[in-house]
């Protein structure tokens, strides 16, 4: 890993190095009048949703083809136009080319690192990893920086998360479901739900029974952040595990059948519903973490199968029952593995570990689909021009949320960090 | 609020003094020289010690401003303003130079900051001041570099200390540099101050110190590389000297820790009571929450020094020795995701390794200095032995009991192969801070701002670690990639599809290579440097690396020719005069037993952040060292101490004491330990004695929790394990967290060690469920009223219950109040069952259960 070289966490980045982002040319003027347009800006996003695409999934053979290639690079599958004109993405997408005009394609995504732990690490946080600091994953900063209703846990991840709240520390953690709902059936998650054999009165009276015991260190109450905030956790506790709304949020059998058919029969389908459930519901925060895209082997075989079918199926209904709820313009949506894959196909009809290019889906909270920003180049080998960087995607992210992602907070150590250190909004996922 | 101060404190507080008299060779400070106009000041102003200070003052050098690793608007300094060099270079070259030679009012140096001209950072000079004119009368003096090459000696700040009488005193600092020419100047004017804590002093930047509040701290002096601490106190209350009531001392610890607290009003709390200390002590020293018959036998027990027999007895137990290795592998940074295979994958037996070769240390009490000796030594092979016997010798141990083989052999090289350690800079930061207790990380980019390391100290002391390598000795290059080919593996196979074809041939019994941790010899001397052709001396474009090191804050050592560079750190770690080895490993034990460190954080020993009681971790550190030592020994000393024994209860003095150690701080039991005690509380009796005699199994042996199944890895998560990735104690948090409570209020794995089948909850109601239902059965034969009872617990039974249920949670006895509670509720309960299992939820609820007190 490398050593931070700028350990006191400040680089911005020169206002005047504006080049081209992309394909997209970004104007010194428009980039002037977005620092400053913050008055313009859309009414931030309340809720946000991550899809981590755990493995790193193949650009090529998803949302950046390239059917003019050669063979072994272009790989087995055909492109296919969207509902965008001008737009194309693989044959096996097929619910999300017609849905295309509901997310931006970010093309082009490019950074350096080729181990699973360090690249996802990288894009769940906005920060290229650093031997000294853990930093905390999107959920953690978010639900910091805008807390949720008492009765329900703020970050949620379905079924969990390896990326912490870092330095912030546990409290921000990702709540982990720790199961997948699965089609039909009642969903509860750990801690949250009653198990079905008790009462909600026998809960209360033993609540009560614990009141009436807990008074050793009450004197000290006033004195001790410890011993009151142990309190507070008690009551608040108490009202999660009591709380109707928090039960009924994750159990996804309650949904209506003909809203919660077309996610389809997946665990990342139910998983996605459930996060549409979750949000509707209040939670800050959704994780969806869905494996399984490390295809250095039989690349084709597990994408057409399995692979594209459940993510075509469940994100394209996720953004369309979103949509539905009125909820899409208040919720932040990113799609996104760690890294891409290589372009040239390996003699195992596989692909390998490919951090020079990859992809990216943003949808939802004030960004405009039916765009593709950046390039990469002809044989997808990496950014056409300059590349789109994690930092950059991240801060564009909090944007949406309204989280200024420049704000510093201070270590346990006392070292100021900022959120995003080294990244600026895409304006052109805005406009 | 006036205290009646005594004597003593009246003879250290200068309190009202004011700015003392100079001595006849102190230079006046220089807003006195330049207080009126610039012809007045004999001696011009000098680059180091004056222009890049008072720039500091400014603001310029500062992060968010011209300190920035960018610069800021074209112009950059040094963070915090230590490389004179370059600042120097900055200020007067460049595209658009900060001085003006030719006119130096003109200079941007003093038209930005003045805003004569745009400036980002706003207005940092006034015209006129003598900040302006210091600056100015450089320009105008030529913008030399230095007037002197005088080194920087040191900085001496009066008063010493500050013994304060009243909230709202005042004292003015002042701080005087002395330089390697003999010349001493006041500096106060230039200096930076900082107060360690607002609450007891406040310090504004002309060096006045304001007393806040009552307790005690430090404020902070730095000037160029001096940093000194000045202790500020202002009684709790007025119980001082002869109004300070008798106190028991019967131990060193006691005597220097009531001598703080007699200066500072406050007063010790009293002895905790039999049953908070079996627990206290079995917590900290054991992580282990104590059974209920042991709690029964201790209360029972009528010798006098049963506490110390105790203490006897718990440093014999298991679950001292893992639960101590296990606060071990937070320090030395055994984390899984991070430890290399050596072999064919193993990354867990690499970490259960790491703990076992700590843990079998431990619990047969050898050195500290030699359990380090064997880490910071390390070396996979043995002396004398060969690549391929190294590679028989792993394969044999994996083909048998990997773990404890390992634990025999006499180093751990795994705590230099692990991942985010291979760089020099990695082990620079990771060794201060496992063995030093020192944070050098700042220092890696920049001056440190709390402390005396500069970059070059970064750097000299990194040189250590280059010659220390993981992979392939350059003895044996080659012979892995023979053996592989001898043994038929397809050389195109790579990661983990190699390993697992690896792993099949070791388990067929053959010798597989292994990466090793190694020493790079000593390199041959550089050959004499030919004439080129053309007759000019060839340059040597290697640069020679590593022949020097210098230890932190001491000397420099040629090491060029050593076989081992690391040899000369452990020498220096173990003189007597060093001042972090001893001390960092005596302040972390203290810290685990009193919630904070005597340097706090306990793994942040610097010059700005003092210890609380400097004379007690003296003392601590020295005896230790005299005890050759003897961990026991420092285990021993401190939880003997009445200090350690005192109760959480307060008094008026102590309540928001906790930093003195006048009293017990309840604070949330470790990760690992809650696992254990949960695990403990709810087990039959016959299983929470197995637990007590063993480690095996259990969450601090090396968080395995076998008995929490799978998802106790979740648990510990939630309860803050440490990490072990950040070379930071913080990585472990006993931070409580809503997490924690909706987990053990209502998580089914918590639930379900509740009501596990044969726990404690069922032993209990086993028999009545059986009775009931026989009752059941009768009544439904038409003879209902003969046995109905028997279903049913009498209140005596009841009792017995309740009893039971506290001393295995609360360790304890229950009061009669709470008896009586219990009992209601037993009495409106459908089931015993039902009112045992919610019985023993509600303690494991309580703060007194989760919290050590």
């Amino acid at each position: 890993m490398t050593i931070h070289r700028t350990c006191d966490g400040v680089r911005r980045r020169d206002m005047l190095r504006i080049g081209a982002i992309g394909g997209t040319a970004v104007t010194l003027a428009n980039h002037l009048a977005w620092a400053e347009g913050d008055s313009h800006a859309p009414s931030p996003a309340q809720a946000a949703i991550f899809v981590n695409l755990g493995g790193g999934p193949s650009h090529l053979d998803t949302f950046d083809p390239k059917p003019e290639a050669p063979e072994e690079y272009r790989g087995e599958f055909q492109a296919v136009a969207t509902n965008v004109s001008g737009v194309r993405i693989a044959e096996h997408l097929p619910k999300l080319a017609a849905c295309a005009d509901r997310y931006a394609i970010l093309r082009g995504v490019s950074h350096t690192l080729a181990a699973h732990e360090l690249g996802s690490s990288y894009v769940h946080t906005g920060n290229r990893p650093i031997a000294s600091l853990q930093f905390p994953a999107f959920g953690s900063v978010t639900t910091r920086e805008l807390p949720g209703p008492a009765e329900l846990p703020s970050f949620v991840a379905v079924p969990e998360t390896k990326h912490g709240a870092g330095y912030l520390g546990v409290r921000y953690a990702a709540f982990a479901t720790n199961a997948t709902p699965r089609k039909g059936q009642p969903f509860a998650v750990r801690g949250i739900s009653l198990d079905g054999n008790v009462s909600l009165a026998h809960v209360d009276r033993r609540h009560a029974l614990l009141r009436d015991l807990d008074t050793t260190f009450c004197e000290m109450a006033s004195d001790s952040q410890l011993v009151d905030g142990l309190d507070a956790f008690s009551h608040q506790a108490h009202t999660i595990i009591t709380s109707r709304k928090a039960r009924q949020a994750f159990d996804v059998s309650k949904e209506e059948p003909t809203f919660a058919d077309p996610f389809g029969d997946t665990a990342f389908g139910q998983s996605c519903l459930l996060a549409t459930r979750l949000v509707e519901a209040g939670v800050r925060f959704v994780t969806i973490n869905f494996n399984g895209w490390d295809t250095h082997a039989d690349n084709f075989t597990k994408l057409r199968d399995t692979l594209l079918p459940a993510l075509d199926r469940g994100l394209a209904t996720m953004l369309l029952g979103l949509e539905q709820k009125g909820l899409l313009a208040s919720t932040a949506v990113l799609v996104t593995g760690e890294f891409g894959r290589t372009p040239k196909v390996n003699p195992r009809a596989g692909r390998d570990h490919y951090p020079r290019a990859m992809t990216m889906l943003m949808a939802g909270g004030g960004i405009r689909g039916g765009q593709v920003i950046g390039e990469s180049d002809d044989k997808g080998q990496g950014p056409k021009h300059e590349g789109i960087r994690p930092d950059d995607v991240a801060a564009s992210f909090y944007r949406c949320l309204g989280i200024d992602h420049r704000k510093e907070y201070l270590t346990a150590t006392g070292r100021p960090v900022m959120i995003v250190r080294d990244g600026e909004p895409i304006p052109a996922l805005f406009r | 609020m006036h205290w009646r101060a005594c004597l003593v404190i009246l003879s250290l507080g200068a309190v009202f003094a004011c700015r003392p008299a100079p001595a006849a060779d102190i230079m006046p400070p220089i807003d006195e020289r330049f207080a009126a106009a610039i012809e007045a000041a004999k001696n011009a102003p000098d680059f180091r010690r004056h222009v890049v200070p008072l720039l500091g003052r400014l603001g310029c050098n500062g992060r968010a401003c011209h300190g920035s690793f960018q610069g800021q608007g074209g112009f950059q300094l040094s963070l915090f303003g230590y490389d004179f060099k370059a600042d120097h270079a900055n200020l007067l070259g460049g595209d658009e130079p900060r001085t003006n030679l030719a006119d130096p009012a003109a200079s941007l140096i003093l038209a930005k900051p003045l805003e004569e001209i745009p400036h980002e950072g706003g207005t940092r000079l006034t015209r006129g001041s003598w900040q302006h004119r210091v600056l100015l009368d450089w320009i105008a003096k030529g913008a030399e570099p230095a007037t002197s090459d005088a080194a920087f000696e040191r900085l001496e700040v009066e008063p010493t200390e500050i013994v304060a009488t009243t909230q709202g005193d005042t004292q003015q600092l002042r701080a005087a540099a002395v330089w390697s020419d003999g010349t001493r100047e006041d500096v106060t004017p230039l200096c930076r101050f900082q107060s360690n804590n607002d609450e007891v002093a406040t310090i504004d930047e002309m060096g006045r110190v304001m007393v806040a509040g009552p307790g005690d701290t430090h404020v902070v002096v730095f000037y160029d590389n001096g940093v000194v601490p000045v202790p500020v106190l202002l009684p709790v209350s007025d119980r001082l000297c002869s109004r300070y009531p008798a106190t028991p001392t019967p131990t060193r610890i006691d005597a220097l820790v009531t001598d703080k607290l007699r200066k500072l009003g406050i007063v010790q709390s009293e002895l905790c009571t039999d049953a908070e200390f079996l627990r206290r002590v079995s917590l900290d020293l054991t992580g282990t929450l104590p059974t209920a018959a042991e709690v029964e036998a201790f209360l029972a027990d009528t010798r006098p020094d049963k506490r110390d027999r105790m203490i006897d007895a718990l440093l014999d137990s298991p679950g001292y020795a893992a639960w101590w290795a296990t606060k071990f592998c937070d320090w030395t940074g055994n984390n899984r995701e991070r430890n290399q295979n050596n072999g064919p994958d193993n990354r867990t037996l690499a970490t259960a390794a790491w703990y076992e070769w700590l843990r079998t240390r431990i619990a047969a009490n050898v050195p500290y200095n030699e359990i380090v000796e064997g880490i910071v030594l390390a070396r996979s092979r043995g002396d004398d032995e060969s690549y391929r016997e190294y590679c028989e010798r792993m394969s044999g141990y994996q083909q048998g009991d990997f773990v404890a083989s390992f634990a025999e052999q006499p180093s751990l090289p795994y705590f230099w192969s692990r991942r985010g350690f291979q760089t020099p800079q990695e082990r620079a930061l990771g060794f201060a801070y496992t063995f030093l207790g020192v944070r050098i990380q700042c220092a890696e980019c920049h001056k440190h701002p709390f402390d005396q390391w500069t970059k070059d100290d970064f750097a000299r002391f990194q040189n250590f670690f280059m010659r220390v390598r993981f992979g392939e000795a350059p003895d044996a290059k080659g012979e892995a990639a023979a053996m592989l080919s001898d043994l038929c593996i397809d050389p195109d196979l790579r990661g983990g599809d190699r390993d697992k074809e690896v792993a099949k041939l070791l388990e067929a019994g053959m010798v597989v290579p292994y990466r090793e941790t190694f020493v790079v010899p000593p390199p041959k001397p550089p050959a004499p440097t030919k004439p080129a052709k053309d007759g000019r001396p060839k340059q040597n474009k290697q640069l020679i690396v590593g022949r020097t090191a210098t230890v932190l804050g001491g000397e420099e050592h040629v090491i060029g020719d050593l076989a081992d560079p690391r040899a000369v750190l452990m020498e220096w770690m173990l003189a007597d005069d060093n001042p972090y080895f001893a001390r960092a490993i005596v302040n972390r034990v203290w810290a685990a037993y009193f919630n904070v460190g005597i340097v706090e954080p306990p793994d942040d020993l610097s010059l700005a952040n003092p210890p609380s009681n400097a004379p007690l971790l003296d003392y601590l550190a020295d005896e230790f060292r005299r005890h050759d030592y003897d961990l026991k020994w420092l285990h021993r000393e401190i939880v003997t101490s009445r200090t350690y024994q005192t109760s959480w209860r307060t008094n008026d003095t102590n309540r928001l004491d906790e930093r003195n150690f006048s009293r017990a701080v309840p604070r949330r039991m470790p990760a690992e330990v809650v696992l254990d005690a949960i695990r403990t509380a709810t087990a039959s009796d016959a299983e929470a004695a197995s637990m007590a005699a063993s480690s095996s199994g259990r969450a601090v042996a090396e968080s395995t929790a076998v008995g929490w199944g799978k998802s106790g890895q979740y648990a510990l998560a939630v309860f803050g394990r440490s990490a072990r990735e950040s070379n930071c104690d913080c990585d472990r948090s006993a931070e409580p967290s809503l997490l924690q409570t909706v987990f053990l209020r209502n998580d089914r794995d918590m639930l379900a060690q509740v009501n596990r089948k044969e726990g404690w909850v069922d032993g209990i109601a086993a028999p009545y469920d059986a009775a009931a239902k026989q009752a059941a059965q009768r009544a439904a034969k038409g003879r209902p009223q003969a046995l109905a009872t028997v279903a049913l617990p009498t209140e005596i039974d009841i009792a017995a219950i309740v009893h039971q249920a506290y001393l295995r949670t609360l360790s304890r006895p229950p009061s009669p109040t709470e008896v009586a509670k219990a009992q209601t509720y037993f009495a409106e309960a459908t089931s015993v069952r039902e009112a045992t299992s919610d019985l023993l939820w509600a303690l494991l609820n309580t703060k007194e259960f989760s919290l050590n007190h």
